[in-house]
């Protein structure tokens, strides 16, 4: 273990635990500084158990405690149906569950997980898998509930997320065995009959006579069956199914190359002709198989097929004759009686009985800015309560919830993903085939004419053999794999490859505005009117810091350079305002009815007034930030030459402010349901345009589908959109023009790769047709051409990343 | 299933550790006896501790000694931790100890008597043999042991390349010791010629794979990240980096007997597969490099560190010029010169070498809690020891181009330019004595690092059993990953293979080798081609047992300037009665395949007596007390049956009659010596080398002569 | 040259005791984690009650 060297005076002022800035008011505790209790909390368990070696990997590991969690959080864990849809594995006495844990993020978070048992001795071991932020907990069942387990978990700042779909078991590792089997053992074969062709390759030398040769060919012949009826089953099938499909995929041809290899090298063995090309036959599948594994790895990203249950909590309280006790949401009913506390996501549309509710939307329609409630009004599904808790009725079930009927309905139905480069390998191959097979016959028939029927069989073999497209297959999964990678550097994360090829074709960009161009939660506040002096930002603060209302709380953060003082007769109207005496002056900050303002407001923006002593003041309007760089990457847009528009879900008070930055000619469109986007984006199509949606929240969901490529702004790609094709990080939102210029790219690389390709065939078919090819001239061209076209494909392409973002 | 309280076992760990450094100075020791040797034949103190026996001596001093304790040390000391298990069974590690040192003590008393079966890097004789497999084995089951009552499930990369050394060496070790004893202190290898050259590369190749690189990888997986602290550059390439090198590295023997009598494409596999280990093993180095990222800062303080990126950096450098002379161009360069020689001391030195300093400083502080006793004289020890190693390489690869240009070239006429070999050699002594001084800095080196290090050990107290406790590794993680029986099952899977493999070979051995021994080798045979005289099979042991072949080849390659030189290349078939074969791997004298009828008798005679009287400035040591010793002919009856029993086509039952041959032959030449003006009675050793070293390619000239 | 066959089948049996323990590694998901195991190693599980003992000097991770 190594020892923490002293926090110098710079780090003093961030968080021990957390290395957060602790801002105004730092926690002082055994000599440390802590940005909030949470986090001297964790670091004071960590402590009672020995764990700060925590602290010793890296400086400040820890992640911000500030978020606000409840006792009853995890109540529903105690229901066993949940328990049991969650658990990996349980004997009664002891269980295992793996739990996903977002905040893993370095060293030390591994060695607290898994020396959890010092903390619990109820948990006997824990396994973390860094790349899947998952740990893996066994614990005694007697002595800790799965819900203690996630309290204690959160307690230290691992707070699980859990949904459904984590309960679903993992799918594909299966198969991602299978072709970990399947190179092995070609790797294994390939190498081994290379081994026992050496006799054959230079058996010029002084040595021939003992029957090597034929010992090794056996040897060959032998290794060789694993490779032909195991490792490159896959193909056989997949080209079955296109001919089924009276269609001559890429698979065709590799398939027959492969069949005509091993007869005739099966024939050669036995009838003591020739070593066969065995070789070449397993090194083609070897590689193809490799090729095909390096794809598989690229479609490793984030699974998209979550559905909207997986942004559901997985239970809810509901109230039953005054005791609440929790279900899963699947189960609820119609007239249920929910509670809905604060940072709780409203499962289904249900009328608000009693509490204040404000609302906030962002999930569904992208606007942070929180909605109130009416005792009586519909909420909607999808809705997040800030604030007290709430207690509702439900009106409709789940699955007809006005969230799911958005998800659900037909614009939602996947488009055809079949991309247009295997498209075009497919047509190439299918011509190709035709050709081989012609070429095949042609070369036959000519000896054939010349009496020569050996060497006419060897020559329509050897065709076959030689033009066997393996490089051609392998260059479209080489080329876009390295390009989503490098995307994936960039924070740039898509669906599949098809995606890339989609975007390469984009003319127009559509932006939504909401939590798109704007920042999700950050906003300026600005003040209109006379400037407050200290003295009442004082008054000010010391009403709002009292106030749980989150426009309250953004004011009592933007004012946080002064500090709060005694108020007397406090009295906050939920959903109006707040009124107290600092000074014994009477103040209200609130609604502009609250306040007693006359004039009509503009609905621009959020505003809240602020009088003292009943004289009005002026109000703080609470704007949307934009993102940064957003004018540099409309510049850059426009000189590629796309057409730009925006849609706003909201009021169009934003559209100067748009209009600056990206000039008049741009359209903007406002106040636009998901409907109305997705119409537009029709419209577009219809115009046969292709568009790229970039929008964020579920309101833009329908738009994302329909457009011909949908690009999800997020700032936590954890909890992304799920109806788009790609997911862009914030953060990098301005690498943008260089995600289309590689896209462009990449079908370039990909055609070149293809002409390299061809001239290999080419040159084999030289010495197929002529019945000249030998068992090593096919060794030796094969593993070439793969590992040119790999090279090529590989270099070219990051060297494009490299260049553009 | 509850968290266990264990303890890892550091005696053991601590008793390889003293063993290392101990055989470490010894080996060095005798490398620098050695080195001194070559620079003047004086140093060599006849019969014991000539040049011939020291260096065999030298290299298994190194290679077993030094670097299998370094192994061991390492071995115990990660496997446990990497396992969360203390060693399977405390018993077996200290057989293995005791055994381990009881064998190179063995050794250590039986080579310079000149016991030795004559092969490479496999002098020991049967009986040293035998133990060897033994200890091995008792090695190999305290390893699985411990790996099968492991408390973490996976097993790390490291423990990967130690299964992959165990197996393997085991397999080597056995299939090149496949010997017929003659008695308890001589025997014969099955294979001849040719075949025994294989099976040696074969092995003598492997052994350096998985003796002095898989192990050592391991380690360097292991130790690295945790001096450094700070993981693997990537843990997925050490993953490929061990596959990829497990299954090419089993084939690149034949690399050392390019341009001999061994069949063309053997030759050819040995080339490629030697030039596609490139990669893995750069992937290897370069992996073990950028674990130190950001870190070099480190590097410069952590004596530790600077010690292991030595050792890396020598590791690339040795995989990298290992394929390249295995490219028959540079090979024709390279084979039989010091270049060779400088090629395995970079490895030796640098990789083996600087990894086992590295490891010892970091391990001797923590098993005596305590601190390094002085980081100035570790500092010091490191610079000598990269000096050495400097001194030691560049002057051998020196030497080597020297010499091999000086062997190839001709003059404007078409002869050789220095028909005299001994011009060649009178030219690099120079750098055989700069070599010497580079030997002895690193050898300094170690003996710096031993004082401190016993410093240190003062300063602390060992703590033998290290207390730690870890869950158990229940069946129950495997259950839930499905299919639990066939789980189980398979978990035991690394013993099984191994017990697998081995009962395997030992079978497949037999269906192979008893064929072989009946019927007769399938080589071209060259009618002319007889075997040995008793008296020449005698002659033959003693240049075996003096070592001859460490300095003097017997494989002409075909090249001109070799021809030339020596006369008409060898040829596979002239070979068939070598048990073993003598072809030996470099020429600090000439090659000996056509010496016969070069020289009269009484040459070989005065040379033996002191070679310089013949050639001034000689490096041969003075082989005087053959001119006194007695031929032992009472084992002649034994190595014949023996070499009948290997197919020899003696007469029948001529091991009654063979005596009578040997005495008449011996009495023709001691006459022949007194026409010659030497008196010598007819029933030393001398009479017997001289009438071997005149047998030596007679045969082909007979075959000239015929046609 | 018999001899080549059998070093061959010796070879043959090495790699093939390989491959099978390559198909073991896969089947028991050794290779299904590929980074926190390289991580794993460096921690030396030391006990509470003399947990400060094998610490040494070094920077962070």
């Amino acid at each position: 273990m190594s020892i923490k060297k002293e926090p110098d005076v710079k780090e003093l002022l961030s968080c021990y635990h957390c290395g957060n800035d602790c801002d105004n008011s730092p926690i002082h505790f055994d000599e440390k500084i802590f940005c909030c209790e949470g986090c001297s909390l964790v670091y004071d368990i960590l402590k009672e158990n020995n764990l700060c070696t925590y602290y010793n990997f890296n400086n400040s590991p820890g992640t911000s405690q500030k978020k606000s969690t409840y006792k009853e959080q995890f109540a529903y864990l105690d229901d066993e149906k949940i328990k049991n849809k969650l658990v990996r594995f349980t004997n009664g006495k002891i269980t295992s569950i793996t739990f996903y844990l977002p905040q893993i993020h370095c060293s030390s978070c591994i060695w607290l997980l898994e020396n959890l048992n010092r903390i619990n001795p109820a948990i006997i071991k824990s396994l973390v898998n860094f790349n899947r932020k998952e740990a893996t907990l066994t614990y005694i069942e007697e002595k800790v509930s799965l819900r203690q387990l996630v309290e204690m978990l959160s307690m230290i700042g691992y707070e699980p997320s859990i949904n459904l779909n984590d309960s679903e078991e993992k799918k594909n590792s299966g198969d991602k065995k299978t072709t970990a089997y399947k190179i092995g053992i070609a790797g294994f074969c390939f190498g081994n009959i290379m081994l026992f062709s050496f006799p054959e390759y230079f058996s010029s030398g002084s040595y021939t006579g003992d029957g090597f040769k034929g010992v090794f060919s056996y040897l060959n012949f032998a290794l060789s069956l694993p490779v032909f009826f195991y490792c490159s089953s896959q193909f056989f099938v997949s080209a079955a199914n296109s001919l089924k499909q009276k269609f001559l995929n890429i698979d065709v041809p590799i398939a027959l190359g492969i069949l005509v290899m091993f007869l005739r090298s099966s024939y050669e063995i036995i009838s003591g002709t020739g070593a066969g090309y065995m070789d070449t036959m397993a090194g083609l599948v070897f590689f193809m198989l490799i090729g095909r594994a390096f794809q598989n790895k690229t479609y490793e990203t984030i699974s998209f097929e979550r559905d909207y249950k997986s942004f559901f909590p997985i239970s809810v309280m509901i109230k039953k004759n005054n005791n609440e006790t929790s279900i899963p949401v699947s189960d609820l009913e119609i007239g249920n009686r929910i509670i809905i506390r604060n940072e709780e996501l409203i499962p289904a549309d249900s009328v608000l009985i009693k509490g204040d509710a404000n609302i906030d939307y962002s999930f569904v329609t992208g606007e942070s800015m929180p909605v109130l409630v009416w005792e009586g009004q519909l909420i909607y599904a999808g809705g997040k309560q800030l604030g007290t808790s709430l207690e509702l009725e439900v009106v409709k079930n789940v699955s007809q919830s006005y969230l799911t009927q958005l998800w659900n309905s037909s614009e939602y139905k996947n488009k055809n993903e079949e991309s247009s480069f295997r498209q075009l390998v497919n047509r190439i191959s299918h011509y190709f085939t035709i050709a081989l097979i012609a070429i095949a016959l042609a070369s036959l028939g000519w000896w054939v004419s010349q009496n020569d029927l050996a060497k006419g069989l060897n020559a329509f073999t050897a065709v076959l053999i030689i033009a066997c497209p393996c490089a051609l297959a392998i260059s479209s999964p080489f080329t876009l794999g390295n390009i989503l990678r490098s995307f994936g550097r960039n924070k740039f994360y898509l669906k599949n490859y098809s995606v890339v090829e989609k975007l390469a074709k984009v003319d127009s960009i559509v932006f939504d505005k909401t939590g798109t161009l704007t920042k999700t939660n950050s906003s300026q506040i600005s003040f209109t009117g006379k400037i407050l002096n200290p003295e009442e930002k004082k008054m000010v603060r010391s009403l709002v810091h009292h106030s749980s209302h989150p426009l309250s709380r953004m004011l009592d953060e933007k004012l946080n350079d002064v500090s709060a003082i005694k108020s007397e007769n406090y009295y906050e109207i939920p959903g109006k305002g707040i009124q107290a005496n600092v000074f014994e002056v009477p103040i209200k900050i609130g609604s502009a009815e609250f306040v007693g303002v006359k004039t009509t407001p503009d609905t621009s923006s959020v505003k809240i007034y602020v009088s003292f002593d009943s004289k009005i003041r002026g109000y703080f309007s609470i704007n949307n930030e934009y993102r940064q760089g957003i004018e540099i990457l409309v510049g850059k847009l426009k000189q590629s030459g796309y057409d730009l528009t925006v849609l706003s879900g909201d009021h169009d008070g934003e559209k100067n402010n748009l209009e600056t930055i990206f000039g008049r000619e741009v359209s903007t469109h406002f106040n636009q349901t998901p409907a109305d986007k997705l119409r537009f984006i029709q419209a577009l199509q219809a115009q046969n345009k292709n568009v790229l949606m970039i929008g964020d929240g579920l309101n833009d969901a329908g738009a994302l589908k329909q457009s011909d490529v949908g690009i999800t702004i997020s700032d936590n790609i954890n909890n992304f959109s799920p109806a788009c094709d790609g997911i862009l990080n914030a953060s990098s939102f301005d690498s943008l023009p260089g995600i289309l210029k590689i896209s462009e790219a990449s079908h370039r690389i990909i055609l070149g790769s293809f002409a390299i390709a061809l001239l290999y065939n080419i040159v084999g078919l030289f010495f197929a047709v002529s019945g000249t090819l030998s068992p090593i001239i096919a060794a030796i061209l094969m593993p070439i051409s793969a590992v040119t076209i790999i090279s090529f494909t590989t270099g070219l392409s990051n060297w494009y990343a490299q260049r553009k973002l | 299933m509850t968290i266990e309280k264990f303890s890892y076992d550091n005696r053991i760990v601590k008793n390889f550790a003293f063993a290392t450094i101990l055989w470490g100075i010894v080996g060095m020791l005798v490398g620098l006896i050695a080195a001194l040797q070559l620079t003047n034949p004086a140093y060599n103190l006849a019969p014991y501790l000539s040049f011939g026996r020291v260096r065999p001596l030298h290299t298994n001093a190194v290679i077993f000694a030094f670097v299998g304790n370094g192994i061991f040390m390492g071995l115990y000391y990660s496997l446990q931790r990497l396992c969360k298990a203390r060693m399977f069974s405390d018993l077996l590690s200290k057989i293995h100890f005791w055994g381990w040192q009881f064998i190179i003590v063995l050794a250590a008393c039986t080579l310079p008597l000149g016991i030795t079966s004559g092969k490479e890097y496999a002098e020991l004789e049967w009986p040293i043999d035998i133990l060897i497999a033994l200890v091995w084995v008792i090695f190999a089951i305290n390893m699985f042991g411990t790996i099968i009552k492991r408390r973490e499930r996976h097993l790390y990369v490291a423990i990967w390349f130690y299964i992959a050394t165990v197996v393997t060496v085991a397999v080597l070790h056995i299939v090149n010791s496949i010997e017929l004893p003659v008695s308890l202190i001589k025997s014969y290898p099955i294979y001849a010629g040719v075949q025994d050259a294989l099976v040696q590369w074969w092995y003598g190749h492997n052994a350096v794979a998985f003796f002095l690189t898989t192990p050592y990888l391991g380690l360097m997986y292991y130790f690295v990240p945790k001096a450094a602290n700070r993981p693997v550059y990537s843990y997925k390439l050490s993953i490929i980096h061990f596959w990829a090198l497990i299954f090419l590295y089993i084939w690149a023997g034949p690399h050392h007997l390019l341009y001999t009598s061994l069949p063309d494409w053997a030759q050819s596999l040995g080339i490629v597969f030697s030039i596609m280990l490139i990669a893995p093993s750069w992937g290897g180095m370069i992996n073990g490099l950028l674990t130190l990222r950001g870190a070099w800062d480190r590097v410069r303080e952590d004596i530790v560190l600077k010690f292991m990126v030595v050792a890396i950096t020598a590791y690339g450098m040795a995989t990298f010029e290992g394929p390249m002379l295995s490219l028959k161009s540079v090979n024709a360069i390279s084979h039989f010169t010091d270049w060779t020689i400088a090629h395995v001391h970079i490895g030796g030195l640098g990789w083996n070498g600087m990894l086992t300093f590295g490891i010892l400083y970091y391990l001797i502080p923590r098993l005596f809690g305590t601190q390094l006793w002085s980081k100035k004289l570790a500092n010091f020890h490191f610079w000598i020891s990269t000096l050495g190693i400097l001194f030691y390489a560049i002057p051998m690869y020196w030497a080597g181009f020297t010499q091999s240009l000086m062997w190839k070239e001709f003059t404007a006429d078409g002869i050789l330019k220095y028909p005299n070999f001994l011009e060649t050699v009178v030219q690099i002594v120079p750098m055989y004595k700069l070599r010497a001084f580079g030997g002895f800095l690193f050898l300094s080196g170690a003996i710096v690092m031993a004082y401190n290090l016993i410093k240190t050990i003062r300063s602390g107290n060992l703590l033998p059993d290290e207390a730690a406790e870890a869950p158990a590794l229940s069946s129950l993680e495997i259950e839930h990953a499905g299919k639990s029986h066939w789980h189980r099952w398979i978990e035991r899977r690394p013993v099984q293979m191994l017990l697998y493999s081995l009962v395997l070979i030992l079978i497949g051995g037999l269906v192979e080798i008893v064929p072989m021994l009946t019927i007769k080798s399938n080589i071209p045979t060259i009618a002319s081609v007889k075997p040995y005289t008793p008296l020449e099979l005698q002659g033959r042991d003693i240049y075996i047992r003096e070592g001859c072949y460490t300095c003097h080849s017997q494989m002409i390659r075909p090249f001109r300037s070799e021809t030339e030189r020596y006369g008409e290349y060898s040829k596979a078939g002239e070979f068939v009665y070598d048990h073993p074969f003598q072809w030996g791997s470099k020429r600090t004298g000439p090659d000996l395949a056509r010496e016969g009828g070069k020289y009269p008798d009484s040459w070989h005679y005065n040379h033996m007596l002191d070679p310089t009287t013949m050639s001034p400035g000689s490096l041969m040591p003075a082989y005087e007390f053959l001119l006194n010793k007695n031929l032992d002919i009472s084992s002649t009856p034994a190595k014949i049956r023996v070499m009948q029993k290997l197919g020899v086509p003696y007469p029948e039952n001529y091991d009654a009659k063979a005596n009578d041959d040997l005495i008449k032959q011996a009495n023709k030449i001691s006459e022949n010596l007194k026409k010659e003006g030497v008196v010598v009675r007819s029933d030393k050793e001398i009479i017997a080398i001289i009438a071997y070293l005149q047998r030596l390619g007679k045969d082909i000239k007979a075959e000239k002569t015929n046609q | 040259m018999s001899i080549i066959i059998l070093l061959i089948i010796f070879s043959l049996i090495l790699a093939v005791g390989f491959l099978i323990a390559f198909i073991w590694s896969v089947r028991t998901n050794q290779m299904e984690d590929d980074y926190t195991p390289s991580v794993r190693i460096l921690f030396d599980n030391e006990l509470i009650e003399k947990k400060d003992k094998q610490e040494h000097t070094n920077t962070d991770i």
